[in-house]
């Protein structure tokens, strides 16, 4: 049994037969209950003042339903809500798939490969901003990197990426998978690592090599991980801003704004700060069910990996 | 060594506390003379300079404190709108271009009046200035002063006259009549092109779709030059069903997406943010710019051969019928949240920095990029035309001596919402990417800016 599963295992041992009185107070009384209770008050105070707090101005920002008849009257919005569930889905999805082969290959232990692991986690250590602007820049029609390499490559003249929804969109999600990928990949890298070599050995000893030994050993056990992992960047990607803003900034024509982008629009461009969160707000109805799936698997699978 | 008894410790946690809460009255007497300024951070270093200095000065004549911080414009426009969201504001907020911000939050009745503060200097104030400081209140069902106006600004043309010359053409041959300047910068990118500048273009024409200012401000010039100025009227009234603003609006939206059709736009123009077009400029991939204030110019002003040599300021002379233009200028300056703790010494500040000698003084410390809201001082000080900077003299021209329109911001907070929106832009990605007549394009803007206007009933 790991450390973790001990740890765990401890708080679920408490004794059942215990009064709901003890099982509140945690087995502590007297004086040794108020200095548990003061050195929990800063903690306590922290989580109303940083959590409690700023999610119930926010949802009192956002009450008024005329807000919702306003947004819903806008086709943006809409065009908002498609884009977000585009670029969450093949964003998330398409980056953790890339991810996964890519902690495959990092398992390999040829110093080259851990040498290309440095460099590889570099545009997650990079800041958002500047990276983000240098994408922008990057792929500029007229002056950017990308058509310059093709001109002195090919002598083409390459397309106008940001001009056209489609490639906007598309580039909007390469940055945020370029920008993740790094930090996912050594997330499921190091769920490889934990998994037993002995039941690799297992698996060669009864001839189950290559695409079984993945079928039947490495996928069965990083299956559980690699869920928690898109819950978790789902949430993550619906509340991406950085990408989007600097890479197409929402346009051409504010046709790749995602909900992220387009409540900030509100809020602060046209200076309606309650419309804003109302449009985020309306995130809620996918968002909490998500936390709570996620919140639910992460107590679920405590000994799995 | 004292040793510390649990008793001990929270008996004097316990004393700490209270000592803090019975305090607290008394420090906040001592700080009864403390404004608290958020100052918007200039484009360049010697507009801080100015700021912190006009703040100093104050200070020492006045005995009162500011307790002022200097922040990005970006940065402390999102501030400002969530510090009156939520109600805890500062004493004052000084920006360059508030023209987003206070429309809306004067209607909601969420700013001081500082009519008091304005009253010694209105007779000396532009019509512009005056026009961009007042703003309608839903709840007083009046309009009134609720910004102290000290700067104003405007949009130049910014030409590479070098490369005009390079192309075999003459600065001093340029029309005066607004389509006439585009047409004749647009024949510089043939000849430039065959002497082998491959990517470089004639016009930096701004018909981005996204945002924030500069395509909107572009769309409003091309309006006034085409005879359309009245779509909005200082009343708040929107007047798209006026015949000549319609007109004026389709032959805008012509032109310039005819502009774009024709290859003298870069392509990427539909999708320039408001930096975009500065810095393809600055790389000189486009002959011409036509961009607000001198930051244009001030951004390489240690590159002496192109700040005092290859770079011309021009202002917009003719609108397309002869008469003179009239370009729009924002006004800069300073209010006050309802809310503040200390709205007499913001007040008192303000008063201080309307002075002429002061505004001059501060204005003139970043560089002439901002002109003053006071146009007699233009005339006084030599530093305004007669300096060395090549830019000067033409920017200064056009914002305080020609004729100028307030920004239509000040109007209706409509006319923000209409911008925001990006409708003038979505208007010309209508016209080159889907094909529509610029008529459709133009009726189709107008519908919803005619909706944005039905919820905004002055």
């Amino acid at each position: 049994m790991s450390v973790t599963q001990q740890a765990l295992a401890v708080g679920r041992a408490l004794d059942p037969t215990r009064s709901a009185r003890q099982r509140w107070f945690g087995g502590v009384h007297g004086a040794d209950y108020v200095w548990a209770a003061a050195f929990a008050l800063p903690y306590v105070a922290v989580f109303f003042a940083f959590v409690l707090y700023p999610i119930a101005y926010g949802l009192w920002l956002g009450s008024d339903p005329e807000l919702y008849a306003q947004l819903f009257a806008d086709p943006r919005y809409f065009t908002a809500v498609i884009n977000t569930v585009i670029y969450v889905g093949v964003g998330v999805n398409l980056k953790m798939a890339l991810a996964f082969l890519l902690s495959g290959f990092f398992m390999r232990k040829r110093w080259w490969i851990k040498a290309l692991l440095v460099i590889f986690i570099l545009p997650w250590a990079t800041p958002a901003l500047p990276a983000y602007m240098s994408i922008h820049w990057f792929m500029n029609g007229q002056w950017g990197m990308l058509n310059n390499v093709l001109w002195m490559l090919f002598g083409i003249d390459g397309p106008v990426y940001l001009n056209s929804h489609w490639s906007g969109l598309a580039a909007n999600i390469g940055a945020y998978i370029w920008k993740n990928l790094p930090f996912w990949t050594i997330i499921l890298l190091a769920g490889r690592m934990a998994v037993p070599q002995e039941l690799y050995e297992a698996a060669d000893v009864d001839g189950a090599t290559g695409l079984r030994r993945f079928a039947h050993v490495t996928f069965p056990l990083m299956a559980n991980l690699y869920f928690v992992c898109i819950l978790l960047d789902t949430v993550f990607a619906l509340g991406d801003f950085n990408a989007t803003f600097f890479v197409s900034g929402g346009g051409p024509a504010m046709s790749t704004e995602v909900l992220a982008t387009l409540g900030i629009r509100y809020a602060y461009t046209v200076a309606l700060p309650r419309l804003g969160v109302a449009e985020v707000m309306t995130a809620l109805p996918v968002l909490i069910p998500l936390v709570y799936i996620l919140m639910r698997k992460l107590r679920m699978s405590e000994a799995q990996l | 060594m004292t040793i510390m008894s649990r008793r001990s410790v929270v008996s004097a946690s316990l004393g700490l506390a209270a000592g803090a809460v019975l305090a607290r009255p008394y420090i906040a007497n001592a700080q009864a003379k403390t404004a608290v300024c958020w100052l918007n951070q200039g484009f360049i270093p010697q507009e801080d300079e100015g700021m912190r200095q006009v703040a100093e000065d104050y200070m020492k004549a006045s005995g009162n404190k500011l307790d002022y911080s200097i922040m990005p414009f970006m940065a402390m426009n999102q501030k400002t709108i969530s510090a009156l969201t939520s109600g805890d504001v500062p004493d004052l907020v000084f920006m360059d271009a508030p023209s987003s911000i206070l429309p809306q939050n004067a209607w909601d009745d969420k700013l001081v009046d500082v009519s008091d503060v304005v009253a010694p200097y209105e007779s000396q104030l532009s019509e512009s200035a005056k026009l961009c400081s007042t703003f309608y209140n839903k709840a007083t069902k009046k309009r009134s002063y609720y910004l102290c106006p000290i700067k104003q600004g405007a949009t130049p043309f910014h030409v590479w006259g070098d490369l005009v010359e390079k192309a075999g053409m003459k600065i001093s041959e340029v029309p005066a009549k607004w389509d006439g300047i585009w047409n004749f910068f647009k024949q510089t990118q043939a000849p430039l092109r065959a002497k082998g500048m491959r990517k470089v273009y004639a016009l930096g024409l701004q018909i981005t779709t996204v945002g924030p200012n500069d395509g909107n401000n572009l769309f409003a010039h091309f309006l006034i030059a085409n005879g359309g100025e009245g779509i909005v009227t200082s009343d708040g009234k929107l007047h798209t069903d006026d015949p000549a603003v319609r007109e004026a609006a389709i032959k805008s939206v012509e032109f310039m997406t005819n502009l774009y059709k024709e290859g003298v736009v870069p392509p990427e123009a539909l999708s320039w943010n408001d930096a975009d077009d500065n810095n393809g400029y600055h790389e000189k991939l486009f002959v011409m710019d036509f961009d607000g204030t001198l930051s244009t110019e001030l951004a390489m002003i240690k590159d002496k051969q192109a700040f005092y040599h290859d770079m011309v300021t021009m202002a917009p002379v003719q609108k397309n019928d002869g008469t003179p233009m009239k370009t729009q200028v924002g006004t800069g300056g300073g209010y006050i949240p309802k809310g503040a703790k200390n709205i007499e010494v913001a007040k008192d500040f303000m008063k201080y920095f309307m002075q002429p000698k002061v505004m001059n003084a501060n204005l003139k410390a970043g560089l002439g990029r901002w002109v003053p809201a006071i146009p007699q001082i233009v005339k006084d000080d030599p530093f305004w035309l007669q300096s060395d900077m090549p830019c000067l003299k033409p920017y200064v021209t056009e914002a305080v001596l020609n004729p100028t329109l307030p920004v239509y911001e000040g109007f209706t907070p409509a006319w923000g919402q209409a911008n925001a929106e990006q409708l003038w832009g979505q208007c010309h990605a209508d016209v080159v990417k889907n094909g529509m007549k610029p008529a459709d394009a133009v009726d189709k803007a107008f519908k919803r800016c005619n909706e944005i206007f039905a919820k905004v009933v002055m």
